[in-house]
């Protein structure tokens, strides 16, 4: 059982299956280190991406080109609506973040029920089969989901990557995450970038919603589940660690699936909760890895850190 | 007199940035020492050190000869150890009143057993916190705010009821983190007689301030802070006058 | 009659458990969400030692205060050594990890849930006795509460949440009071859980699930966060909103999601165009010895 092609072929599936992980745990990683929320109403607008995909193509049998740019487009017009007419008016009041939370969290849970009441509990892909045609590579079975799903994710991420790196734009987004004050006084628009923060967390976790309904069922509380993972990858990670996340996500899907080897079936569902908590208590702040960030970006966040308030992790409180 | 407060060898950096350079300082009973140098410094970073909210890389601090190393923040306030903020930390949805008694010394209402079943002795701990805070808050020329919350009051005034609920902790050591930015007319009179009476008192009192003039006035002694470390220490007169230390403030 | 009796009695307890959560997430300012994960904790502890260890019902009630006392605090204790944000992580991964491990354990009766646990009280005092005995529990959990957020504590709670730093640099220990007051209210979220095992006999893991969590939260926000007042008076409206919408008789997959979109939606709303609740909440704490004719209280404050 323990041979080496059974563990060639976990790894192979891991990595595979990492690439939706990878996407919902940077845009759940990008939206808390830019806007600084734990933003799960991303888990609204995963079910919305996925369900409208379903909807264009089962229902109403229109083909896949079509209906996934309209699903990523309905994606991004409920993470446009969410900022606009959620996150920027609680920004404005300066609420407590307990407030954001409830929101967020009311968001994620109001869309669970609109899609059962809309497309009932049941089990549904996005196409119709969501079993691909398999290619034996020496032992390890190569489904014809793996290549493409692989190259979508991390095309996605070096996009993202050499986005926040290279663009104006990103360079605002690394900006107003090291200090919104200070990112202001130089005449950044705020508003836009944490909108347009908004729009690139919305579309990530689309896209990766569209790969994972490619393959696996989905219910309208998947999307829960899988945010959830995308949370401990992104603590695992170290918050505001984009990279870290990524590689977290990666590791996480390694586990999971290697677990098939050690776990029954019935506790398979159990395991995120039980690394959750294993995070918590071990690794509080995160492992400690290689950052992807100009020299300037990690300069001012010490000197931030030396002159003010060191306590942990994001903006506990909005002063 | 002898130290109240003792730093020794103390380090501190924050990835490649040393915010604290080997400072080595001694507070006295009775006196107030001004901390001058220019921004990022690392003056703040020194109150947070002794304070217990930053852990120091190396080096020992002591208060009235205990070690406070390893401790919590308030743990170490409890032993006598007091400061305020620069950007005030007052709490928002309680009166000035409260916000002083919440900083008592003596505060059985924490304890939920206590306050559950030994209310006697709770509300009569109470009573006297309340008292007290009356005491001080006259003695700030607060009065009139005691019922009043933050909102109300204008920044300078803020600035004297973080003094004033520094001052519930009967501390040994009294640590001002810039109470004079912002604050003007009245309250800056109030302030000077306050820290004086409370040295007078033979508190050990450490001033960060950008305002010369309030240092100057206010100070028996100044150190001169400079990248994490202590340059000079001296009479504030001698280190404003010399021209190194002034080019360092304002030059770069 | 009877069906009343029933109702009076779901309600007794939903006041309970919304009075403890506003402790917890209005009053001491901590985020979490896991409050029908220890109503679940207390119930099926409960249930469980009566009807599996023949344990005297009133032992097993207390077992589960002292179980679910117990809980919350290992749960919450490393959560809270690093910050808030982590205690709502960690009440989101107990609250649905407990849900799954309730599922699959063969001792709580799985996903099928657990049946014929022993009635308390009921053969001898009947429905209408239990609904008085629910509600005399309820309204001491109100007044309780409300005694210790207007003590000296309350304070002290209302100061940590405005600002935990500063409140520990005054020398108050801000872990002490967290710690106390997750485990006070969830011990009595475990004991609102043996009063409903006991008279319902029967429940399942679903019954406890996150649509609890969003039950509770509305009823908080919506009945007036941070009042002693509100939460009974959200309780009572959100229990009354759902059954009316029982007897329009639609099918279980309609109901189930209107419910829950009847409570996301009435507390999104609410936040954004009432955010001070049914109960209007005073931003500014007030403690009983102020009541006294001493202040005059003209607090003019924006929220």
């Amino acid at each position: 059982m323990f041979d080496l092609a059974t563990i060639m072929q976990i790894l192979w599936t891991s990595v595979a299956t990492s690439s939706y992980y990878v996407l919902f745990a940077l845009s759940f990683a990008l939206a808390l280190k830019v806007n600084k929320v734990f933003n799960f109403t991303q888990a609204a607008v995963m079910s919305v991406a996925f369900y409208t995909a379903y909807g264009c193509v089962q229902l109403l049998d229109w083909p896949a080109f079509i209906a996934l740019p309209l699903a990523l487009v309905a994606a991004l017009v409920l993470s446009w609506f969410i900022e606009v007419f959620g996150f920027s008016i609680l920004r404005e009041r300066k609420v407590e973040m307990l407030f954001v939370f409830i929101f967020t969290f009311m968001v994620s849970q109001l869309t669970v029920y609109l899609i059962s009441l809309a497309f009932g509990t049941w089990s549904h892909t996005i196409f119709q089969s969501m079993f691909w045609p398999v290619t034996l590579v020496g032992p390890i079975a190569i489904s014809g989901w793996d290549i493409p799903a692989l190259v979508v994710a991390f095309g996605s991420a070096a996009i993202l990557f050499a986005f926040l790196r290279f663009s104006r734009w990103g360079q605002f987004m690394v900006a107003v995450s090291d200090n919104p004050d200070l990112a202001e006084l130089y005449g950044i628009e705020k508003r836009k970038v944490y909108l347009l923060t908004i729009l690139i967390a919305g579309a990530l976790a689309a896209i990766g919603m569209f790969l994972y309904g490619m393959r696996a069922q989905v219910q309208p509380r998947t999307s829960l589940d899988l945010m959830l993972f995308a949370t401990v990858a992104t603590i695992i990670g170290g918050i505001g660690n984009l990279f870290g996340a990524l590689i977290a996500a990666v590791g996480l899907a390694v586990i999971q699936n290697a677990s098939i080897l050690f776990i029954s079936s019935e506790w398979q569902a159990f395991l995120v909760y039980a690394i959750l908590f294993a995070t918590i208590i071990f690794l509080p702040g995160g492992l400690r890895m290689p950052k992807f960030g100009t020299r300037f970006e990690t300069k001012t966040r010490e000197i931030s850190l030396a002159e003010e308030t060191p306590s942990a992790p994001p903006s506990t409180r909005a002063e | 007199m002898s130290a109240v407060l003792e730093i020794d060898g103390v380090n501190k950096s924050f990835g490649g940035i040393r915010v604290a350079h080997d400072v080595t300082l001694a507070l006295s009973g009775g006196k107030v020492l001004g901390l001058i140098g220019p921004n990022g410094a690392g003056k703040t970073s020194l109150f947070n050190l002794v304070c217990g909210i930053v852990k120091p890389d190396s080096g020992t601090v002591r208060l009235n000869g205990q070690v406070l190393d390893g401790m919590k923040p308030y743990e170490r306030a409890r032993l006598g150890l007091s400061r305020t903020w620069q950007h005030i930390r007052l709490m928002s949805s309680l009166t000035v009143l409260d916000n002083l008694i919440v900083g008592a010394r003596d505060y059985p209402g924490e304890n939920l057993a206590r306050v559950l079943f030994s209310v006697g002795s709770t509300n009569a701990a109470a009573r006297r916190n309340a008292e007290k805070a009356r005491d001080i808050l006259a003695r700030c020329g607060l009065e009139d705010t005691a019922d009043k919350t933050l909102s109300d009051l204008p920044y300078g005034r803020q600035k004297l009821v973080g003094v004033a609920r520094a001052m519930m902790n009967d501390a040994s050591c009294l640590l001002l983190d810039e109470p004079m930015a912002g604050v003007e007319g009245q309250s800056y009179a109030t302030m000077q007689k306050v820290v004086r009476e409370a040295a007078a008192a033979g508190v050990a009192v450490g001033v960060v301030e950008h305002n010369v003039a309030f240092i100057r006035d206010l100070c028996d002694e100044g150190v001169f802070m400079f990248s994490g470390r202590i340059l000079a220490r001296g009479t504030v007169e001698g280190l404003i006058s010399d021209p190194r230390l002034t080019e360092l403030y304002f030059g770069t | 009659m009877e069906y009343l009796y029933i109702v009076m009695i779901s309600l007794g307890i939903y006041v309970i458990l919304a009075s403890s959560f506003n402790f917890v997430i209005g009053e001491a300012g901590l985020i979490s969400i896991a409050h029908p994960a220890f109503f679940a904790t207390g119930a099926y502890v409960s249930a469980i030692a009566a009807l599996r260890y023949g344990v005297p019902i009133p032992l097993a009630m207390l077992l589960a205060v002292v179980v679910t006392f117990l809980v919350s605090v290992i749960i919450s204790l490393p959560a809270l050594r690093v910050s808030g944000d982590y205690l709502m992580i960690a009440s989101i991964g107990f609250q649905l990890g407990l849900i799954e491990l309730l599922k699959n354990l063969a001792i709580t009766g799985g996903a099928g849930g657990l049946s014929g646990i022993p009635s308390f009280l009921v053969p001898q005092i009947g429905n209408g006795g239990y609904a008085a005995v629910v509600w005399a529990c309820a309204i001491a959990v109100v007044l309780v509460l409300r005694y210790i957020t207007r003590s000296d504590y309350g304070r002290a709670m209302s100061a940590m949440r405005d600002d935990e730093l500063a409140f520990a640099s005054l020398g108050r220990n801000p872990m002490w009071v967290k710690l106390w007051v997750i485990g006070l209210a969830s011990a009595i979220a475990g004991f609102a859980g043996a009063l409903y095992a006991h008279f319902f006999r029967f429940m399942e893991p679903d019954q406890f699930d996150v649509l609890q969590s969003a039950a509770l939260l509305t009823m908080v926000v919506v009945g007036g966060m941070r009042t002693s007042l509100g939460p009974v008076v959200g309780a009572v409206l959100l229990q009354i909103l759902p059954q009316a919408i029982t007897f329009l008789n639609l099918p279980p997959s309609v109901l189930g999601p209107l419910q829950g979109i009847l409570f996301t939606g009435l507390v999104l709303g609410f936040m954004f165009f009432r955010p001070r609740g049914i109960v209007r909440m005073d931003p500014v704490w007030k403690g009983a010895l102020q009541d006294a004719p001493a202040s005059g209280g003209t607090h003019v404050r924006g929220a």
